[in-house]
């Protein structure tokens, strides 16, 4: 299956920061891999996040994501990386309000060549997508500001996933949704991502979450920068 | 990008809109004044050509310029029949156009002249006077009209004309006694010529001869030492205009002319009395255009406050756009798009109003001011105003660009509200 993402005794800590906010010894995502990572509000998860989507650096040698280590990629070459193989599923806003819910899902591949390259039809990939996900056909073409939260939310999810990218990072998707709607996206999350043999690193605060997903990561565990903060 | 920034304004379209506005008119009032100055210029420069020196009573330049080719002021002082006698003897004088001034029909200048001012006056390019309609004046009491006092006046071929003393439109002592009639019409030349009336010189001295008992002195004066072969039609002259046989002759025969020992006498070389004068004007035109540009800055500041503005409710648009792998160099030129869409647009409908403005508006123009603007096509002048604007526009819009930039880089993915 190959490895996704790995860690290697990364340390991180903001520019004038006094202690490092993350110290994590080793985590290993496989290819493939739906995994809950789940940590509290200010723990670090954010920062983690942008750390694997290659917006902010992480030291060289210490972060591989797909066989790249970010370290050593500059910032445009990270920004091609995450725009080729990362869908990034937001909380919320996902969207551009202007864009039709086909137009934001096209949208993956306007900074992305290689995601151009992968989708022959564009507008039809949308649209499966979008079917994929339980956007009715009619809903497709309003505007992204005239749909509901957990529609926009399967746009998102749609958008990250267009053009098959490796890995699909979820940072707490389903906070905005109701119960209902929250698992009922998850599922069809789940089989889109079987489909596309899709890496899934979907970040939470909520515990209900847990048994959904085949591996669970909890942040404190693997995160001993609090812990030697608190010893010291 | 284009697709995505002109997306994204016309999400923002009541601010778009009103930014191409601003841009609009700013460069419409830009290029209408640049226009405006330009064929003003034009015209200015084509109110006379092929005269190589007009003569006048000792006066300056600018003012003896102003009252024989504008018909506007008044000369304080005259020039003899007899130095006019002497100016048309001067060797390498070709033709001789003599003109008295100081009448009026409804405010409209009178020129009194000879036939020859039909046959020698040029302009533009060296175009002679046509008639529209009719003849030119060959009796005493006929009179030629410039095309504009025609028009305004209402008057036809054949209809009579009252002259009055001096230049005002009003005047207390109209020549009713002695109507002229109106032989023709000359054609538009977009000049002076049009707003002037033409009668015979002989017409003016009759009128003048029997009307005004101011005058009877002077032909006593005159008539004491009139050497002429025959009398005089009239005794003095506003100015003269000359035309040599040689064009190189005017330098020396200025020199001369201005250093006549029986008559205190002014002669000037048109071209570079219309350099001078028009050296004053361009100052106003300077000023004017210089307001226009300001009023371009504006415009441009309006669009860089409205993006500057825009950038702090955008910032969930661009944590978007970096999650799908934008670049900061991609944001950047995003925001540079933006603003030369902006610029492009408004720059554009401006162009097209002025074009509009002009094909709808010229001939309101032409007939309330006698200003002629054509909607010709844009000048080399023109299109460098317009990519100095676009050049503008993309300096400013490094601004907004740059700091989309900055926090592109400090953002990344988190939304801040």
């Amino acid at each position: 299956m190959g490895t996704c993402i790995a860690v290697k005794h990364l340390e991180f800590r903001w520019p004038g920061a006094p202690s490092p906010l993350l110290t994590i010894p080793s985590l290993t995502i496989a290819r493939g891999e739906r995994v809950l990572l789940r940590g509290a509000s200010g723990s670090g998860k954010s920062t983690l996040l942008s750390l694997i989507a290659g917006v902010h650096q992480a030291p060289a040698g210490q972060l591989e994501v797909l066989g790249h280590d970010l370290g050593r990629l500059s910032q445009h070459r990270r920004d091609q990386l995450r725009a080729n193989e990362i869908g990034y599923i937001f909380q919320q806003f996902n969207l551009l309000p202007f864009l039709n819910a086909e137009e934001n899902v096209t949208l993956a591949s306007q900074f992305a060549p290689a995601r151009r390259k992968r989708v022959q039809n564009p507008e039809q990939h949308a649209q499966s997508l979008l079917k994929q996900l339980g956007l009715a056909a009619a809903d497709t073409q309003r505007l992204a500001s005239q749909l509901s939260v957990g529609q926009q939310q399967r746009v998102a999810a749609a958008r990250a996933l267009f053009g098959a990218p490796s890995l699909i990072i979820a940072d707490e998707p389903t906070s905005a949704l109701d119960a209902e709607h929250r698992d009922e996206f998850i599922q069809v999350l789940f089989k889109a991502c079987a489909a596309n043999q899709t890496t899934l690193l979907f970040v939470t605060h909520d515990q209900g979450l847990a048994p959904m997903f085949e591996r669970t990561i909890e942040l404190s565990d693997i995160n001993h920068a609090r812990k030697d903060d608190g010893d010291a | 990008m284009l697709k995505l920034a002109w997306a994204s304004l016309r999400n923002r379209r009541a601010s778009a809109i009103l930014t191409i506005l601003a841009i609009a008119i700013s460069t419409l009032l830009l290029l209408g004044v640049e226009r405006v100055r330009e064929q003003t210029q034009a015209n200015f420069a084509n109110t006379i050509a092929g005269t190589d020196l007009i003569v006048g009573a000792r006066t300056g330049s600018t003012q003896l310029l102003l009252s024989s080719v504008f018909h506007i002021g008044s000369l304080n002082n005259t020039l003899s029949w007899d130095s006019y006698q002497y100016l048309t003897k001067l060797p390498g004088v070709k033709w001789h156009i003599p003109m008295a001034l100081g009448d009026s029909v409804a405010g409209y200048p009178v020129v009194a002249t000879t036939s020859d001012f039909f046959s020698y006056f040029r302009y533009g390019d060296g175009l002679s006077l046509e008639l529209a309609k009719g003849t030119v004046f060959s009796e005493m009491n006929q009179a030629t009209l410039g095309a504009e006092v025609a028009a305004r006046l209402g008057l036809q071929q054949g209809d009579p004309l009252t002259l009055a003393h001096g230049s005002g439109g009003i005047s207390f002592s109209d020549h009713d006694q002695h109507p002229f009639v109106v032989s023709g019409i000359l054609n538009r030349t977009g000049t002076p010529v049009d707003q002037a009336v033409y009668i015979h010189l002989e017409g003016l001295g009759l009128l003048h001869g029997e009307f005004d008992s101011e005058h009877s002195a002077d032909h006593d004066h005159d008539d004491h030492h009139d050497h002429a072969s025959h009398a005089p039609p009239v005794y003095t002259l506003s100015a003269v205009l000359i035309g040599l046989e040689a064009r190189p002759l005017a330098l020396r025969m200025q020199r001369q002319i201005n250093t006549y020992k029986n008559e205190p006498l002014t002669a000037i070389m048109p071209g570079m009395a219309l350099t001078e004068l028009w050296r004053t004007l361009a100052l106003f035109e300077q000023a004017l255009l210089a307001i226009a540009a300001l009023v371009v800055a504006t415009g441009l500041l309006g669009m860089l406050t409205t993006l500057l503005a825009s950038l702090r409710e955008r910032r969930r648009e661009m944590a978007v756009l970096r999650a799908l792998g934008a670049g900061p160099f991609s944001i950047f030129s995003l925001l540079v798009s933006e603003a030369m869409l902006l610029t492009v647009i408004g720059v554009s409908t401006g162009v097209l109003l002025l074009f509009l403005g002009l094909m709808l508006g010229g001939d309101l123009l032409l007939t309330h001011t006698g200003m002629l603007l054509r909607a010709s096509p844009l000048t080399s002048n023109e299109w460098v105003l317009l990519a100095a604007i676009l050049a503008a526009a993309l300096i400013l819009s490094l601004i907004p660009a740059w700091r989309a930039f900055r926090n592109a880089l400090a953002d990344g993915l988190t939304i801040k509200l």
